[in-house]
């Protein structure tokens, strides 16, 4: 169908007889069928403007009008806010931060420029303290909005409480991690310290005492007795250490790393010396507090009869 | 009977005491009647200013007229005027008010505010769209003054660019400034009206003055004017000054559905281009290609 865009504000739908009269007057042309008026132009009568400007100046004083014109007070030495924002015109009416405080810094070099004005003219400006008359807004809208202040100030010392909690609860579940990390790596090390003396790599038990001596200042309460709920007898205990306890059991007896490099049992003298006589030198020593043999220990029985 | 006389002459007696305290100017027990009032010289600025609207306004133009209207004290109140009366009787209404400006707001589609701002009897008078518009009774805005103290006047630097800015400032001053020793003010100055120019449109605001070194808090109402027109009567005459970047809400809103409507009318669009692209035979063959194809026993066999 046929577009026709009118440029004034009637809205009415085009209708047939709209498209003929239009057509009568020449606005439609055939192979055109969208005709699009001019803009219109916008009147900027400025002889006129000033004509009626100085007629409407009344020539008081400025006591009577007290009109200010300036420009934005310069922002705070301490805020890092650029002058000259002039040509971010559009960003700054989007942004109501950065035009309100425009507006309030206009507000204040006028303030500033206007009491000076007033004080020099031997005006007061400021309201005395005894000084009551009605006020703008009641006292009832005044209390209103304070209470919404105050709602407003509990709100966020809510949420920062309720954020320090929180990071507190994830801080405190850290230490926790730490500490068991921390529990796990120290039984680790002592198990292996354990391994390794049942090796014989090492031949002190200072490791063990350590940990007693750690235990003792730590736990022991005022009956002498270690604060640990479970401990198994002494005998379960030595089992344990014998046969091991928890853990894996199989691949116990496979080699690792660690035992096929362990050189712990190897000795110069007794690997690398001659075959026969270690022996016979063992043998030697080591009699002396054998048992004897049985005959001989029959014979031995025998004689004291 | 005796009592309340007695007490009614204590009374008489106490206010002369009182007269006499204050040093007030204590009339004359017998004046003629032609003997001129005693003037009181120092209220020269005489502005009287017409507050009121049009009928179907929103609570929220109500509110911001509300607002007005204890801001200024020098203003004068009137029933909302039937939307049928042609505006040029507002200048009658003046003129029965005694005033000789007057803010007049105009309702439309009962959506759409418009302010007219006039210098009565002889013009100009400029028509606004208002926009954006937050009264004094929200809580957002803390700050409290005197009602009737006098407001300064602050206007931005682009108001002595354009002539009609310059003209508008005119207008505003002796509008919405208080007049000096007005008998409703006060005789503090702790609240100014911020008047801006941004985005070709006139920003609104009132604040509080805290300190003098220049802490303000907002009061409200808060506003923002878009100029349309500027005329050179009140309320009619000829064409100062039209605004070429105005747009009518009308036509806003238009545009806004427009633009929804176009993706509608693109997918159609689409669908239709698609349909007519689309080939009616992907291949055109001749019938005469099978006319001399024989077909072998062989393939006959297989196929049977």
């Amino acid at each position: 169908m046929v577009d026709f865009h009118h440029s004034s504000d009637s809205e009415a739908a085009d209708s047939d007889e709209e498209l003929q009269r239009a057509f009568a007057a020449g606005k439609l042309k055939p192979g055109l069928n969208v005709v699009v008026e001019a803009p219109k132009q916008s009147i900027n009568n400025v002889t006129g403007m000033k004509q009626k400007l100085k007629e409407l100046q009344q020539g008081l004083d400025w006591v009577e009008r007290l009109d200010l014109t300036n420009p934005p007070a310069p922002p705070p030495p301490g805020s890092n806010e650029t002058e000259g924002t002039e040509g971010s015109g559009v960003a700054e009416t989007d942004n109501d931060f950065k035009r309100e405080l425009r507006f309030y810094r206009q507000a204040q070099a006028s303030v500033l420029t206007g009491l000076a004005k007033l004080h020099k003219l031997g005006i007061k400006t400021r309201r005395p303290d005894d000084y009551f008359a009605e006020m703008s807004k009641t006292d009832d809208h005044m209390k209103r909005i304070r209470e919404k202040l105050l709602e407003k100030q509990q709100g966020i010392e809510n949420r920062d409480k309720a954020r320090k909690l929180r990071d507190l609860k994830k801080y405190g579940k850290k230490v926790q991690q730490d500490v068991l990390q921390k529990r796990h790596k120290e039984k680790r090390e002592m198990l292996d310290a354990v391994k390794k003396f049942r090796k014989g790599q090492k031949d002190k038990l200072d490791f063990l005492e350590e940990t007693e001596g750690k235990g003792k200042g730590k736990q022991q309460n005022r009956h002498g007795k270690t604060d640990q709920p479970f401990q198994p007898n002494r005998k379960r205990q030595y089992k344990n250490t014998k046969f091991g306890y928890g853990g894996q059991k199989k691949r116990g007896k496979m080699n690792t790393k660690e035992s096929a490099s362990d050189m712990s049992g190897f000795s110069k003298k007794i690997n690398q010396g001659k075959p026969g006589k270690q022996y016979a030198n063992k043998n030697k020593k080591g009699n002396k507090n054998k048992r004897p043999g049985k005959t001989q220990r029959q014979t031995m029985k025998n004689r004291q009869k | 009977m005796g009592k309340r006389s007695r007490k009614v002459f204590e009374e008489t007696k106490k206010n002369e005491a009182t007269k006499e305290l204050t040093d007030e100017v204590i009339l004359q027990p017998v004046i003629t009647s032609d003997e001129p009032p005693a003037k009181q010289s120092r209220w020269i600025n005489k502005q009287r200013a017409l507050i009121f609207s049009s009928r179907g306004i929103s609570h929220r133009a109500r509110h911001l007229m509300i607002d007005l209207r204890t801001m200024m004290p020098h203003s004068k109140a009137e029933p909302k005027m039937d939307r049928k009366d042609k505006l040029f009787v507002i200048n009658e209404i003046c003129e029965m008010k005694n005033c000789n400006k007057c803010v007049f707001f105009e309702a439309k589609k009962k959506q759409d505010l418009y302010m007219w701002v006039s210098n009565c009897p002889r013009g100009p008078s400029a028509k606004f769209l208002v926009e954006n518009v937050h009264t004094m009774s929200e809580l957002k805005m803390t700050g409290n003054c005197l009602k009737g103290s006098r407001p300064l006047l602050s206007f931005d630097n682009a108001f002595d660019d354009e002539p009609y800015l310059s003209l508008l400032k005119e207008l505003f001053i002796q509008t919405f400034g208080t007049p000096n020793h007005h008998p409703k003010s006060q005789p503090f100055f702790d609240h100014v009206f911020t008047f801006s120019v941004t985005d070709n449109r006139i920003w609104f605001r009132n604040y509080q003055i805290l300190e003098e070194d220049g802490s303000l808090v907002e009061i409200g109402p808060r506003f923002v004017l878009n100029p349309i027109r500027i005329f050179e009567g009140s309320f009619g005459g000829p064409t100062l000054f039209t605004n070429p970047h105005y747009v009518s809400p009308n036509t806003h809103r238009q545009l806004i559905r427009r633009q929804v409507a176009q993706k509608y009318i693109n997918r159609v669009h689409a669908k239709k281009s698609l349909d007519e692209r689309k080939p009616e035979f992907t291949y055109r063959s001749d019938i005469t290609d099978d006319v001399f194809v024989t077909i072998r026993p062989e393939d006959n066999q297989q196929n049977g």
